[in-house]
């Protein structure tokens, strides 16, 4: 699989657009799923995914096959596409609204709960559930909900320099546990 | 700076290596760590590793996307240029400024320098591309019939495309529904299109407005059937911004509802 987004995304550089029917395949439930848990309105999930997956057809050729695998690539441009506009987007709400929602915000680990069967989910789940309650709420926050880790820090009360530990500790245990899982 | 410091500063931007993967970095750190990846082997080995790390989390997340995606997906990828210039004669051709990825072309490009290993794309890039495309896919769906009237539209579009301060943006409501233009101050041309507004009901139509300040607002068409964008000729380099109404069969002088939706134009060259 994920072989083959590669060569996929090499002969999509090309401008071969059977190809990136093919690539469209493989990587539009990914996107469009990671795109929609972090914006969560699905008319705007949409309208980013559209663009990221038109963003791959016409920067295909910036990947480097040499620097990383294309799904990686791929899910990195479409996370980062999916922050930016909940940050706009949380930017626009007033101070009042933003101070309301936090306070009707859900219990911090409702992720795990939301996450649906499936080999990969199921293994995702299962290496979340290990980490340890900051480390899990530390990377959930930022990556599944588009915080910054100065507001990670500030909704768990933590300093900054804890959060940014937990997040690579997180990561890194994350990394061995999904280890044998490709 | 002190040697001291400059290492504080360093072993400070390291510790953002993680929140840099997660994407937990405000646009000006994210801006200072990525400057520092240029120059720091070992951390963009990190990233690296980091990053693939943060995509598994992807995984989990995966969900069907809506079906007509695909078709819109694939009909923008069949009407838009891919980057660097590596596609066939035939394909509508734009001037890369247009796209807002490259400077105006009186201004000299810098050598490109080295990048991490992935880019952060500019988003008036993607706006212009789904504007751009679906007018390229309006024109291709044309019958015959309607061939004399899209050609002079495509003519219009093309005088808009070829002018050197042509420039694109696009604009949503809260429902995530859009409005794109393509315009040229100097020509006073813009392309407009609207997606995802249903045809209002009751022969009632959509109307194109021009917005100025201390001017009543001017009307500067229709919209046909359809995502059929509408040219709108003769604007004013004072205009402000664009606005749509819903106005009874005809149209109307002057606008009788409130805009549904907006677009400023300070972005694409109007507005002094």
């Amino acid at each position: 699989m994920r072989v083959e987004a590669d060569e996929l995304l090499v002969l999509v550089a090309g401008g071969d657009q059977k190809a990136f029917e093919e690539l469209y395949g493989l990587v539009a439930g990914p996107v469009f799923g990671l795109v929609r848990r972090v914006v969560r309105d699905p008319a705007q999930s949409e309208e980013v995914a559209q663009e990221v997956l038109l963003e791959l057809w016409r920067s295909a050729a910036k990947f480097d096959p040499g620097r990383g695998s294309a799904l990686s690539w791929i899910l990195t441009v479409a996370h980062r596409r999916a922050v930016d506009r909940v940050r706009s987007a949380r930017a626009a709400v007033d101070r009042e609204q933003r101070e309301a929602l936090r306070a009707h915000h859900p219990a911090f680990d409702q992720v795990t709960e939301e996450v649906e069967a499936g080999l990969e989910r199921e293994w995702v789940r299962r290496c979340l559930d290990r980490l340890t309650t900051l480390q899990r709420q530390s990377v959930t926050l930022a990556y599944y909900d588009g915080y910054t880790y100065r507001e990670v820090a500030e909704r768990l009360s933590l300093p900054l320099g804890t959060v940014k530990t937990r997040m690579r500790d997180g990561l890194t245990q994350l990394r061995k546990c999904l280890g044998g899982v490709a | 700076m002190s040697l001291l410091a400059r290492l504080l500063r360093r072993e400070d931007l390291h510790s953002l290596a993680a929140p840099y993967a997660l994407d937990a970095l405000d646009s000006g750190e994210r801006y200072r760590f990525e400057k520092h990846l240029r120059t720091c082997d070992s951390c963009a080995a990190e990233v690296r590793a980091l990053s693939e790390d943060a995509a598994r989390l992807a995984w989990s997340t995966a969900a069907p996307p809506p079906a007509a995606m695909r078709d819109r997906v694939l009909a923008a990828v069949r009407a838009t240029p891919q980057e660097p210039s590596r596609m066939p004669e035939h394909t509508p051709q734009l001037p890369p400024h247009v796209w807002g990825t490259q400077p105006p072309p009186s201004r000299t490009r810098a050598p490109r320098e080295r990048r991490p290993f992935f880019v952060p794309l500019a988003t008036a890039t993607a706006a212009a591309a789904l504007v751009v495309a679906s007018l390229f896919a309006v024109q291709a769906r044309q019958t015959q019939d309607k061939l004399d009237a899209a050609q002079s539209q495509s003519r219009e579009i093309n005088h808009v495309l070829a002018a050197p301060d042509a420039r694109a943006a696009t604009g949503r409501d809260n429902q995530g529904r859009s409005i794109g233009v393509v315009a040229s101050a100097s020509e006073g041309l813009a392309i407009v299109t609207l997606s995802g507004y249903e045809q209002p009901p009751g022969g009632r139509v959509h109307q194109l407005w021009q917005m100025r300040p201390h001017a009543q607002p001017r009307s500067l068409g229709l919209f046909g059937q359809g995502d059929t964008p509408l040219v709108a000729t003769g604007l004013d380099k004072s205009a402000t911004s664009l606005a749509v109404t819903v106005e009874p069969d005809g149209g109307s002088p002057q606008p009788t509802s409130q805009p549904i939706v907006q677009l400023a134009l300070k972005s694409v060259g109007f507005g002094e």
